[in-house]
C-alpha cells in the first residue's frame, strides 16, 4: 500500500501554525438544530430499519389479511349473502379496517420495548423535540400499514372484488385509513407509557380491540344483529370508519360517515396524544 | 399418572380458562354477530352448538400436545424410567386426563350454550350416545395430539402442530352447511372426519336423522384412536431407548 501526501505544508512542518483542538472544533459555523419534521422522519426510518433487520414482523400484517379473507369469502359467504362474490363487495372494505386497526397495537408494543431497553433515556437526552421519537415511530408504521392495504387489495381483486369507486375512491379510503390509524395508535402509545411489560400492552390491546372489530359492520349488516348490539355497532367509531371506507370504495359514500371519521381521529389524537406526551415528559 | 395430569391442570388455572373462555367468546360471536345473517334451518345457536363443543375438545387437545412435548424436553421422562411402573402408562395418563379434562369442559361449554338459548330436543338415551360419540372423539384427537406433542420435541412447536386439528371444525359443517360453500371446499367439508362427528352429535341432540354419520363418525374415531396410539407408542419407545 503506498500513502499519498496531500497537497501544501503537513501540520508538523516548521511553516505551518500548530493546531489546537479548539480549532478544529470550532473551524466552521454551528449546524442548525434539526427541526421536528427532520427529527420525526429520523425516528421514522430507525423504525422501518427494524423491519429490515427482522422481517418476521411482516407476518401479521401480510398473513392476518390473506387468512381473514380466505375464510370469510369461502367458508362463511355463502351461508352469509347468498354467494361468495357478494359477499367479497362487501366484506373487503371491512378486512381491510380490521387489518390496519388491529396492527397498530404493534405500535405500543415497540415503544414498550424500547423503554424496557432503556434507549427512551437516551432519546431525551438528545437535543431533539420531544415527541419526535414517538411520533416518528407512528410515522415509521404507516409503511407497515401500506403493506396491509396492498395484499388485501391485491388478493381481493384476484377473488373478484370489484370496487365500484375505482382507483381515486380506493386511494381515498386508503388515505382515510391511514389517518385513523395514525390517531388511534395515540392509544396504545399511551399504555407504553404505564405499563411495565410487552405482553400487557398487547393483552390490553387485544381486550379493547377484539370486541371493537368483531361487534362492528365489518362482516355482516348490523340489522340483523339483536338490538342491544346493534346499539353498541351504531356508537362503534370502527363501524364508522368501515362505512365510510366502503362508501369510498364502491362510490357510494356521505358526508356524515367521514365526518364522523374526522371527528374521531381528532379525538383519539387530542386525548390519547395529549396524555401520551404527559406521560412522556413525566418519565425524564 | 392420571392423578398426575390432573394435578399439573388445577396448578395451572389459567390453561384451562383459555381453553374454555376460547370457544365460548366463538360461540357468542357466531351466535350473536353472524347469527341473525347466517342461512340456516331452524335456530342458529341449535346449529352452531355442536361445533363448539368439538371446536372445544380441539382446544383441549392443543394443551394435551403442549403438556406432552413439555415432559419430552425437561427430563421428567428419564426420572419415571428409572420407576417401578409401566412405560405406557407416561403416555396413558395424559390421555387419560385429556379426555377427564376435555368432557368437563364440554359440559361447561355445554352450559353456557344453554343460557344462551341452546335447547336440545332428545331423550336421555340420544344424551348418552352424544356423549360417547363426543367422549370417543376427544379420545382419538387426544392419542394424536399425544402422538404430536412428542414428534414437535418442544412446546412452542407442539402449540404449532396442533392447530391442524383446532382449524378443521371452520372447514366442515360446524358453522355453515357445507352446500354452501364452493365446489372444492364443499367436497373437502363432507368427506373429513370431523363433519360426520359433528352431524352425528348434533343429529342426537336436536333429535334430526342421522343417515350413516354414526358409522362414520365412529370409524373415523376409532382409525384416529389406533393410528394416534400406535404413532405415539412407536415415537416413545425410539425417543425413550437408550
Amino acid at each position: 500500500m503506498t500513502a499519498t501526501k496531500s497537497a501544501g505544508a503537513s501540520p508538523s512542518s516548521p511553516s505551518a501554525p500548530a493546531l489546537t483542538v479548539a480549532d478544529v472544533l470550532q473551524s466552521g459555523p454551528r449546524p442548525p438544530a434539526p427541526g421536528p419534521l427532520s427529527t420525526s422522519l429520523s425516528f421514522a426510518w430507525r423504525a422501518l430499519l427494524k423491519i429490515k433487520h427482522v422481517p418476521e414482523q411482516l407476518f401479521d400484517v401480510t398473513m392476518f389479511p390473506i387468512m381473514f379473507t380466505l375464510m370469510f369469502t369461502y367458508l362463511f359467504g355463502g351461508a352469509l349473502a347468498g354467494s361468495t362474490n357478494a359477499y367479497i363487495q362487501y366484506l373487503l372494505p371491512g378486512i381491510l379496517v380490521q387489518t390496519i386497526v388491529m396492527i397498530t397495537m404493534y405500535t405500543g408494543l415497540t415503544i414498550n420495548k424500547d423503554i424496557e431497553k432503556g434507549v427512551f433515556d437516551r432519546f431525551r437526552s438528545l437535543p431533539i423535540w420531544r415527541p419526535s421519537p414517538l411520533v416518528g415511530a407512528l410515522f415509521g408504521d404507516v409503511v407497515r400499514y401500506i403493506i396491509a392495504i396492498t395484499v388485501s387489495l391485491v388478493l381481493g381483486l384476484i377473488i373478484g372484488f370489484r370496487p365500484q369507486g375505482g382507483v381515486l375512491g380506493v386511494l381515498a379510503a386508503a388515505g382515510l385509513l391511514l389517518m385513523f390509524s395514525f390517531s388511534i395508535s395515540w392509544i396504545w402509545t399511551m399504555f407504553a407509557m404505564f405499563l411495565r411489560t410487552e405482553q400487557a400492552v398487547m393483552g390490553v390491546s387485544m381486550f379493547i380491540l377484539f370486541p371493537l372489530t368483531f361487534a362492528s359492520n365489518i362482516f355482516v349488516d348490523p340489522v340483523t344483529m339483536p338490538g342491544w348490539l346493534q346499539a353498541f355497532v351504531k356508537v362503534n367509531p370502527i363501524s364508522h370508519l368501515v362505512t365510510a371506507t366502503r362508501g369510498l370504495m364502491q362510490g357510494t359514500t356521505e358526508i356524515r360517515d367521514m365526518a364522523a371519521v374526522f371527528g374521531w381521529s381528532a379525538f383519539f389524537v387530542l386525548v390519547f396524544g395529549t396524555v401520551t406526551m404527559r406521560l412522556y415528559n413525566k418519565k425524564s | 399418572m392420571l392423578r398426575r395430569s390432573l394435578r399439573h391442570t388445577l396448578r395451572s388455572p389459567e390453561t384451562m380458562i383459555t381453553t374454555i373462555a376460547l370457544p365460548i367468546v366463538i360461540l357468542l360471536m357466531f351466535v350473536y354477530v353472524f347469527g341473525g345473517a347466517m342461512n340456516v334451518d331452524g335456530a342458529y345457536i341449535d346449529y352452531v352448538v355442536p361445533g363448539i363443543i368439538l371446536l372445544c375438545a380441539g382446544f383441549g387437545a392443543g394443551s394435551t400436545a403442549v403438556s406432552v412435548a413439555t415432559d419430552m424436553s425437561n427430563g421428567i421422562i428419564d426420572r419415571f424410567r428409572t420407576l417401578a411402573i409401566s412405560r405406557a402408562s407416561v403416555l396413558t395418563g395424559h390421555v387419560a386426563g385429556s379426555v377427564i379434562r376435555n368432557l368437563v369442559m364440554t359440559g361447561l361449554v355445554i352450559c353456557v350454550a344453554v343460557l344462551l338459548g341452546f335447547r336440545p330436543t332428545t331423550d336421555p338415551v340420544r344424551w348418552l350416545g352424544a356423549i360417547a360419540v363426543l367422549a370417543l372423539f376427544i379420545l382419538a384427537i387426544s392419542w394424536l395430539s399425544v402422538a404430536l406433542g412428542l414428534v414437535a420435541g418442544t412446546p412452542e412447536a407442539a402449540n404449532g402442530f396442533t392447530f391442524v386439528i383446532m382449524f378443521l371444525p371452520y372447514v366442515s359443517s360446524a358453522f355453515v352447511p357445507p352446500e354452501s360453500m364452493p365446489n372444492a371446499l364443499h367436497w373437502f367439508a363432507e368427506n373429513q372426519p370431523v363433519t360426520p362427528i359433528i352431524e352425528t352429535v348434533r343429529g342426537l341432540l336436536m333429535g334430526t336423522a342421522i343417515g350413516n354419520s354414526a358409522v362414520l363418525a365412529v370409524a373415523w374415531c376409532v382409525g384416529i384412536s389406533v393410528l394416534g396410539y400406535l404413532w405415539a407408542r412407536a415415537l416413545f419407545r425410539k425417543k425413550t431407548a437408550r
